[in-house]
């Protein structure tokens, strides 16, 4: 049993040593443990989808009639992971308040932030399982690792019209490469900052997010009302051409999260009465390339000012 | 009223002119609290009298809206975490953190954040105070979160404790256990305690300092010997029309029954009588009070 050290001080008196605050390895392990346990539940849930979905895939490559030649595709799955996880990290802590977190010895900003970290290192941890899962069944199922994809581009600008006449369409190989692996750590990334930053900032998120709705609601409203009266014509519309931007601009949210595929594609019947996806550009990587490192530095700038709402108290 | 005797360098903790609103409601006014190093400093109140809003500013959880606030010397606002390693806490709520945890994996938690935790003495802890390692921590009975509460502040042997109702929601029997325990944990090391409660009389053994707080104002704080010294009870008998002059000013209560007056006055007992015996009345009997009775008393409605 160990006793606080005392000092003799050079006036004689008694003068304690003062208890050292924790190092900042041990809060990360301390917050790593932590954050493990408030994730087990949705890890199980994750694990239980993924054997499912094994299952389903090791059938069909049984059967070969089933779903086979997996491989390596965007898919928003990681970024909508990244969006909720911190939900689920931040869940148990009373961080409004005069919770137990910040009752602990350590600067509060830091502190926030290393609870931040230690959900991120599980979360790429769960999104490298992810990649390994899709890396062994894109093996099984005679899949390739680094898939090339035939699209067919449209040449005609705009929208295609139906029936889209198979002789407006040139067939086109996308080969993203090594890249395509990193796009789940980076989605997943950028918007698990995002959502951090919300929920560490704001004291009640879905308030929030129901009041923008209604907020984009009323303005649209008032846009489309007022346009005709001020004789404003860009007012009619501006709105939704900001949302519209932030979500399916070039480097908007849709662009971070699937490269831009559900804008850039549709399905159509050509002539020949088949139907198949047809897309208006070949997804670019350099875009997303920006539009990822965009999301994640506005991602961290939110989460320091979210963090700093927590800050101790300077005189 | 506020005596001290320890230099400004003895103060373990110390507050000057803080003030704490929420709204329009005042928690706190120009508080200037003055714990010395190694002393007991039992905190009285009503409830919502601002004393567990004192302690969040102590341990910066809130910040004040004027004054400042020392502990060993150092700026709660600009050291916070420093401040906080030096406290063990105990909340004034009964809900504890991470319900989903076990005591025994709180505690491991909680013993991360302090390098001087001692795991042989959070486990004697644990075993003495009745707290079952194994179970949820939200399955906890409100005593047994207040028990596991005692524990995380005592197992890392902090030089100031900040009790802020400690033993509310426990039985009698684990009340007086963990009192005991506490007592032992002072005979140990040398610790600062700054408690509020309710049961003065629970902890008049232990106590060498008390502060009253009143509508958020610190009322009273003298050390215990000036309490029992200056704080007494006196049965008078006055004349017919007999005001007491100048002593309204420290008369704190009165019942009177015909020309018997019995008043709790605050003062060296020798100017008191004086002072009683000048306005005509004649001082029957002079007896000391209870620690809990003195501290009480200005908290009187009547008390100036």
């Amino acid at each position: 049993m160990t006793t606080t050290q005392e000092l003799q001080g050079a006036d004689g008196r008694t003068q304690r040593e003062r208890p050292p605050v924790p190092r900042l390895r041990d809060v990360l392990r301390a917050q790593l443990r932590a954050t493990g346990f408030a994730l087990r539940v949705p890890v199980v849930l994750a694990a239980a989808f993924a054997v499912l979905a094994t299952l389903n895939v090791v059938l069909g490559v049984i059967s070969r009639d089933g779903v086979t030649n997996i491989h390596a595709e965007p898919s928003p799955l990681p970024g909508f992971i990244g969006a909720l996880l911190p939900l689920a990290v931040w869940a148990r802590e009373e961080h409004f308040g005069a919770g137990f977190l910040w009752t602990l010895p350590v600067d509060r900003r830091r502190h926030a932030l290393i609870k931040v970290l230690a959900g991120w290192l599980w979360m790429m941890g769960g999104v490298a399982l992810y990649a390994l899962w899709l890396l062994v069944l894109a093996l099984v199922s005679g899949g390739e690792v680094l898939p090339v994809e035939s699209l067919m581009i449209l040449s005609a600008p705009g929208r295609p019209s139906s029936p889209v006449d198979p002789a407006l369409l040139q067939t086109v190989q996308w080969a993203p490469g090594l890249l395509i692996w990193a796009v789940p750590f980076a989605m997943a990334t950028a918007t698990y900052l995002c959502g951090s930053a919300l929920v560490l900032g704001i004291h009640r998120p879905l308030r929030w997010v129901v009041g923008a709705v209604i907020v984009f609601a009323v303005a649209s409203t008032a846009a489309h009302l007022a346009s005709p009266l001020l004789g404003l014509g860009w007012l009619e519309g501006a709105p939704e051409s900001v949302v519209s931007r932030l979500f399916e601009g070039r480097y908007g949210l849709e662009a971070l999260i699937t490269l831009r595929t559900w804008s850039l594609d549709t399905r159509a019947t050509l002539t020949t009465g088949e139907v198949v996806q047809i897309w208006s550009a070949v997804p670019d990587l350099h875009e997303w390339v920006i539009a990822a490192a965009l999301w994640t530095g506005a991602g961290l700038l939110a989460l320091w000012a979210a963090a700093s709402r927590h800050r101790e108290r300077r005189a | 009223m506020t005596h001290t005797n320890a230099s400004a360098s003895d103060y373990a903790v110390s507050t000057h002119g803080l003030c704490k609103r929420y709204g329009r409601d005042t928690a706190l006014d120009q508080v200037g609290l003055r714990v010395p190093d190694g002393a007991v400093y039992v905190l009285v109140g009503v409830n919502g009298a601002g004393k567990s809003t004192l302690f969040k500013l102590l341990m910066n959880l809130e910040r004040p809206d004027a004054g400042t606030a020392e502990v060993f010397g150092l700026d709660t606002g600009r050291a916070g975490s420093e401040v906080r390693a030096q406290v063990g806490y105990v909340p004034d709520r009964q809900d504890a953190p991470y319900r989903s945890m076990t005591s025994a994996r709180l505690l491991r938690h909680a013993a991360a954040f302090y390098p001087k935790w001692d795991h042989a003495y959070a486990d004697h802890l644990t075993h003495a105070l009745g707290v079952p390692p194994q179970q949820r921590v939200g399955g906890l009975s409100k005593g047994e979160t207040r028990r596991l509460q005692l524990v995380l502040a005592l197992a890392h042997r902090p030089p100031l404790l900040l009790l802020d109702e400690p033993t509310d929601g426990l039985d009698p029997v684990v009340r007086r256990r963990a009192l005991a325990l506490l007592a032992e944990h002072l005979a140990d090391a040398p610790t600062t305690v700054l408690m509020s409660t309710h049961h003065v009389h629970e902890v008049e053994s232990l106590a060498d300092h008390v502060g009253v707080l009143r509508d958020g104002r610190l009322v009273a704080q003298m050390t215990r010997e000036e309490l029992r010294r200056t704080v007494r009870s006196y049965q008078l008998e006055v004349p017919d029309g007999w005001a007491p002059g100048e002593l309204h000013a420290v008369e704190l209560r009165r019942s009177s029954a015909g020309r018997d007056v019995r008043c709790t006055l605050v003062g060296e007992e020798q100017q008191v009588t004086q002072r009683l015996t000048a306005s005509g009345a004649r001082v029957r009997q002079v007896s000391t009070l209870a620690l809990e009775d003195a501290a009480l008393a200005f908290l009187s409605e009547d008390a100036s």
